[in-house]
């Protein structure tokens, strides 16, 4: 016993001597912190804060490190997408003159992707489709020379911008066909409750050359696509609540609609469907399609996956379906995959936790809690 | 568009200041709101197939939404998700923001523009057609967030859209909170 305190004294003794011995704490310098280079496994996660809507963020997360890198204020209800040349953020969005009221301002705001640093903005007519976040809220013509803005007063128009000159260039009406899918340098698609999409080109100066209806595609009644359109290499992808999926392809004057194909068995139609607030998410060079799926029925189209399911998009199969439950996450209602050789699918829960999965194997790298309020829509960078 | 949907907020306003809500003409002057607010609503009509939305029987829904249809007490309760009158509510419930069922949370406005579905009260088993309105001017009260969903559909139905915000035409748009609103029965 008097040998084990003497040797307890003679340590705390060396602890303390250690202790003070030790060279001071250096001043620290304080600073902005710069971004690193671009990764592709950065990912922009659109987070709502529904509880607080006023106040909408942009955060950038790095699915290698798991750091949040930053973030981009995003107002109220706010429609975002990036630059063809990944270099600028554009935010369109809404403040009230005195926080939660007062006058209402539309905007659009130019965010520079290297710096996260405010460079410019828009100031738009009170009309930005207040809606949650797509592809199709906001986008930029292919070369970068116009930004479309989907208005819903609720008569429903787009906004044609000059993000170079920072004008709006004019408003087109969309005669009840919603949202804006940019195409090539001067095409705007809308989704139609008709089930078709209303294609409009403009010309030099923005303003409307011709438009043009394409054939019904899709059931609005009986099944109805999701606004959250999933791009593929020539087009987007639209999956249905009945799990119908449209493979549309953009790149020509007029969108060509290929025949749908399903994701379901026989035995499994009527019983999984795919769901939640960004539907599916595609890589495209290895052609995989990944939809979060739950078991549901009529009114379950929000409702998270419970499992992921992947298809080979070239020959429609079901090659893998991810159980979430086992890992104690999800159910998942938005999913986005990054398009590298070695890509990971991120996937947000309705608790805002996020999840990184090896996308090629379905392993579970990583699980970030609580990573906003209501993370519900992913964008690569 | 505008002009039309001030004339008519402010006759359908003075109609519910003028009437009982219990009575019978409040109950007619609801059902003539929904019935008349639809044609208003800028859908496009133009190449829309012949058959209406066909209401599945509530009997029939499966798993729905972010929140099931529940049973007992809960169906019968305005605080609750699961109220019957909810079944595609999607926002936080004004009966816990000061307000109720069927009334904005004082110093609020209401939404003159709205979205219409059809609910099925277990009380009775009759389908009622409701108005899902917004109340709006103050930010998210961010109690009891409800998100059902049945007979809802894409932004591209916005007359049957729970998800653009319908304070959007209000003068102060910020969204507070949702109600729903009985119009009266749906047609069988």
């Amino acid at each position: 016993m008097r040998s084990y305190q003497s040797r307890a004294a003679w340590l705390a003794l060396l602890a303390c001597g250690c202790a003070t011995a030790a060279e001071p704490l250096q001043p620290e310098q304080f600073t902005v912190e710069t971004l690193p280079p671009r990764s592709p496994h950065w990912v922009y996660i659109v987070d709502d804060a529904f509880s607080n809507e006023i106040d909408a963020r942009v955060r950038l997360f790095d699915g290698d490190s798991y750091r949040h890198l930053g973030q981009i204020d995003a107002g109220f209800s706010p429609g975002v997408t990036l630059s063809p040349d990944g270099t600028t953020a554009a935010v369109v969005t809404t403040y009230f003159a005195r926080g939660g009221h007062g006058a209402r301002t539309d905007v659009v705001e130019f965010t520079a992707t290297a710096t996260l640093e405010l460079s410019a903005e828009i100031v738009l007519p009170p009309k930005h489709a207040q809606a949650p976040p797509s592809y199709f809220n906001l986008a930029y013509s292919s070369d970068g020379r116009f930004l479309y803005v989907a208005y819903i007063t609720p008569a429903m128009s787009f906004g044609v911008l000059d993000p170079v000159n920072r004008k709006v260039l004019g408003e087109i009406d969309t005669a009840g066909c919603a949202l804006v899918i940019a195409s090539g340098g001067n095409r705007v698609s809308s989704l139609c409750d008709s089930g078709r999409l209303l294609t409009v080109t403009l010309d030099d100066q923005g303003l409307e050359a011709s438009r043009a209806l394409s054939d019904v595609f899709f059931d609005a009644d009986r099944d109805p696509v999701f606004v959250q359109g999933v791009p593929t290499d020539t087009g987007y992808a639209f999956l249905s609540f009945l799990g119908q999926v449209h493979e549309v392809d953009f790149s020509g004057p007029q969108p060509v609609i290929h025949p749908p194909w399903s994701l379901l068995s026989p035995a499994e139609q009527g019983h999984w469907r795919p769901g939640g607030a960004q539907v599916a998410a595609i890589h495209r060079r290895l052609g995989r399609l990944y939809v979060p799926m739950h078991r549901g029925g009529e009114g379950s189209h929000k409702a998270g996956g419970t499992e992921i399911w992947v298809f080979d998009l070239g020959t429609h199969r079901r090659i893998a379906r991810w159980p979430l439950k086992p890992l104690r996450f999800g159910p998942a209602i938005a999913v986005q995959v990054s398009q590298d050789a070695a890509p990971v699918l991120f996937a947000a829960a309705e608790n805002a936790e996020v999840a990184v999965f090896d996308a090629l194997t379905g392993r579970l790298r990583h699980v970030e809690k609580h990573l906003g309020e209501t993370p519900w829509f992913f964008m690569n960078p | 568009m505008h002009r039309l949907d001030r004339l008519f907020e402010k006759s359908s306003r003075s109609l519910a200041q003028r009437t009982s809500r219990r009575g019978f003409l409040g109950l007619l002057g609801q059902a003539l709101t929904g019935s008349l607010l639809l044609p208003l609503l800028p859908i496009d009509r133009v190449h829309r197939t012949a058959a209406a939305a066909t209401p599945q029987p509530a009997g029939a829904a499966a798993a729905g939404g972010a929140t099931k249809p529940g049973h007992g007490a809960a169906i019968d309760d305005p605080h609750s998700c699961e109220y019957w009158k909810y079944c595609a509510i999607d926002g936080f419930l004004c009966s816990c923001c000061g307000g109720s069922s069927h009334s904005c949370p004082p110093g609020t406005a209401m939404s003159p523009i709205t979205w219409i579905g059809t609910c099925h009260h277990p009380g009775d088993g009759r389908d009622y057609l409701v108005s899902y309105n917004d109340c709006c001017g103050k930010t998210s009260c961010g109690n009891c967030e409800c998100n059902r969903n049945e007979r809802e559909k894409p932004l591209y139905r916005l007359s049957r859209n729970n998800d653009v915000n319908w304070c959007m035409a209000n003068s102060d748009s910020n969204y507070h909170c949702s109600v729903s609103v009985i119009l009266g029965l749906a047609e069988q």
